[in-house]
């Protein structure tokens, strides 16, 4: 039996030069947002609680809670709308074409029977009560009468915004309204009698001042005031007291693609996406800060151990950077010569690596190739045992090959032949007594390390291709997730029938896989969110 | 391919007098019929009987199941395995697979049927299902 115990949500989707829209409903304290093709329901007084909707056949661009916070209404690029109520499993209540092209924004009308829709739109606006306004890129922002249309008023340009004004938000009385710029500020705006905005209060993003940084949405909730910026950062400032410092949440926006748990205290868990994002996060608190790389490339396999992070992308390098208790110390770069497809920590000395490329391996010490061996056959994955001697290469034809390292040689000491597809991964137990290997044919095997028998068979279960796999603590339980989005966990000494499923764990398939203790097993995937999972087995 | 006399005997046995939990049968070559391998007596479970299937050749079976339905009734279907292992010789399979339609015509009374290419496909959920 496997329950969810913790979400950790992705942020939402950004787009430089466009505004994204993120909604609210005051009654449950909840924000809505989109990131892929998923709606994310987040409540506010709840973090670690994420609801996500995953049925839009395209991206998603908004969605927008109906004024009686019964129903939810998504828009995607596609032109098409969906309702579906927020309870009894989003049931879907109708779904319609309403566009052929991507819809901008909708508003439900107050009783809840309409909702008006628009596409492709270069400003935008927000109607509430008997006035409305609009802002756009051309850094003003205009009052309208809502009822004739003519314009009443505008906010003062004088300590206005000084770059395109990407969203606005009115207070729940009326009285102000808070707009959100790439001149990477919030204001606050008095709207007086005459019907012209004083700013009341500037807020600025706490951040390096990147492009990241730019403000792209906003949202005016009870006393909750949420600005969200291009890099994703989703940040909560009370209404009540605009002075006091915002709470920061953030995530992921992007796939995720590998997963690692640090033993520090407390206990850490690493996760990072493709686009380089590396961020860091701890069980029962949520958020816990990104690691800033001071380097800026993009991440395909990543390895972490308590004291260094060693990550490749998509260029022919290796980086490692020293962890110094919360930061990132200096990094040092590797050039390989070739691009690295698997990268394995030795894990007792990790100054030793091994990385696969794609006729053979590099082993490395420290920030010095030792050597690089052409082994005759397309490599896909690696894994290094933890004293550094034995090292087991997997190929494109499905063979495992067992190596003994010494110094800088390898030597065959066996192939085992019982994969049907390409290898993707392997990983050895933490007591080192097995090691178990999958494949791109839906088939994992747990093999005895000194014996090099078939421990385990018949891991047949999933339906595609497996991406990743994880080893619980004890060496008792082998958790594996493919691209069909299920996780499945067996347990070494039962047979394979006895296993235990967590469907539909991320839409797009589980990318990333690690036990944070005996009980509790990580995933991470395509949808940018990570997910605790508490098992209990039978 | 013929069918043995044992063969059909065997199977009315299971059917009629519950003598047996499951039947394994295999094609031998040199007399060219199905002859039964082994039998399972009523107190094995399913695992002792996926046990009793080579893991890389074909086989029939037939296994009766017990079950208790919804309603509390005490039910039991007979299902005939036709089991073909994705890692068995191609020569194996070809003739299990040709010779399946004129030895099933000799077994009357089977509820349902399946084919299994690994261990997954006829894992006792699969069985429990196709019962319900």
């Amino acid at each position: 039996m496997a329950q969810l115990a913790e979400t950790y949500a992705c942020v939402p989707s950004t787009e430089r030069g466009r505004g994204i829209l993120i909604s609210g409903d005051p009654k449950s304290n909840s924000i809505l947002y989109c990131n892929g093709r998923s709606v994310i329901i987040r409540y506010l007084d709840r973090p670690l609680e994420v609801q996500v909707y995953g049925e839009h056949g395209y991206p998603a661009t908004v969605a927008r809670f109906s004024p009686n916070g019964e129903w939810i209404a998504s828009a995607d690029v596609s032109g098409t709308v969906r309702i579906w109520g927020t309870r009894n499993e989003f049931v879907l209540k109708k779904e319609f074409r309403v566009l052929s092209g991507r819809i901008d924004d909708l508003q439900w009308s107050p009783d809840c029977q309409r909702i008006v829709a628009s596409g492709e739109g270069k400003g935008t606006s927000f109607v509430h009560g008997s006035k409305f306004i609009t802002v756009s890129s051309d850094k003003k922002g205009i009052l309208y009468d809502a009822k004739t249309g003519d314009i009443i008023g505008e906010l003062s340009s004088e300590d206005g915004h000084k770059g395109s004004i990407y969203a606005i938000s009115w207070s729940p009385d009326s009285k102000l309204v808070l707009t959100v710029s790439a001149d990477k500020s919030a204001k606050v705006w008095e709207i007086s009698e005459d019907n012209i905005g004083k700013v009341k209060k500037t807020l600025t993003c706490p951040g390096s001042g990147g492009v990241d940084d730019m403000l792209v949405g906003c949202l005016w909730q009870n006393d909750h005031i949420v600005t969200v910026s291009l890099g994703g950062t989703i940040f909560l400032y009370s209404a009540g007291d605009l002075d006091k410092a915002p709470l920061l949440l953030s995530g992921h926006m992007k796939n995720i693609n590998s997963l690692a748990v640090l033993k520090n205290d407390p206990k850490v868990i690493l996760s990072s996406s493709y686009d380089g994002l590396i961020v860091k996060w701890v069980q029962g608190i949520g958020y816990y800060g990104k690691l800033d790389r001071k380097v800026i490339s993009q991440i395909k396999c990543l390895a972490a151990v308590e004291e260094e992070i060693v990550s490749s992308g998509f260029d022919n390098k290796v980086w490692r950077h020293s962890l110094q208790g919360d930061q990132c110390g200096d990094a040092e770069c590797i050039d390989i010569g070739n691009q690295p497809k698997d990268l394995s920590l030795a894990l007792l000395s990790p100054n030793i690596a091994l990385v696969s490329v794609e006729t053979g391996v590099v082993i490395l010490d420290g920030s010095k190739v030792v050597s690089t061996i052409n082994l005759g056959f397309t490599v896909t994955a690696c894994a290094i045992a933890p004293n550094g001697t034995e090292a087991i290469v997997g190929g494109q034809d499905g063979k495992l090959h067992v190596y003994s390292i010494t110094g800088d040689t390898l030597k065959e000491e066996a192939v085992l032949e019982k994969h049907r597809g390409a290898i993707t991964v392997i990983r050895y137990s933490p007591d080192v007594s097995m090691f178990a290997s999958a494949d791109a044919n839906r088939e994992a095997v747990v093999w005895d390390s000194a014996s090099r028998e078939v421990k385990l068979k018949n891991m047949l279960y999933h339906t595609a291709r497996i991406n990743c796999l994880a080893w619980s603590p004890d060496s008792s339980m082998v958790a594996t997730g493919s691209l069909d989005t299920c996780v499945i966990i067996y347990e070494v000494d039962k047979p394979a029938s006895n296993r235990i499923t967590i469907k539909g764990a991320h839409l797009g398939g589980v990318y990333g896989l690690a036990f944070a203790d005996e009980r509790n097993v990580v995933s991470s995937g395509e949808d940018a969110c990570i997910r605790v999972w508490t098992v209990t087995p039978q | 391919m013929g069918v043995a006399d044992h063969s059909k005997t065997t199977y009315m046995e299971l059917q009629q007098k519950k003598v047996y939990r499951y039947v394994i049968f295999k094609i031998d070559e040199k007399k060219k019929e199905v002859v039964v391998e082994k039998t399972g007596s009523p107190a094995e479970s399913y695992e002792d009987f996926t046990a009793s299937l080579p893991e890389n050749d074909c086989r029939y079976a037939v296994y009766d199941f017990d079950y208790v339905t919804s309603e509390n009734c005490q039910k039991s279907k007979i299902f005939f395995i036709a089991w073909s292992p994705s890692i068995s010789r191609i020569r194996a399979k070809m003739l299990y697979a040709t010779s399946k339609e004129r030895f099933r015509r000799e077994l009357q009374g089977v509820h349902y049927e399946i084919q299994a290419t690994d261990p997954t496909e006829m894992d006792l959920d699969v069985i429990r299902e196709r019962a319900n």
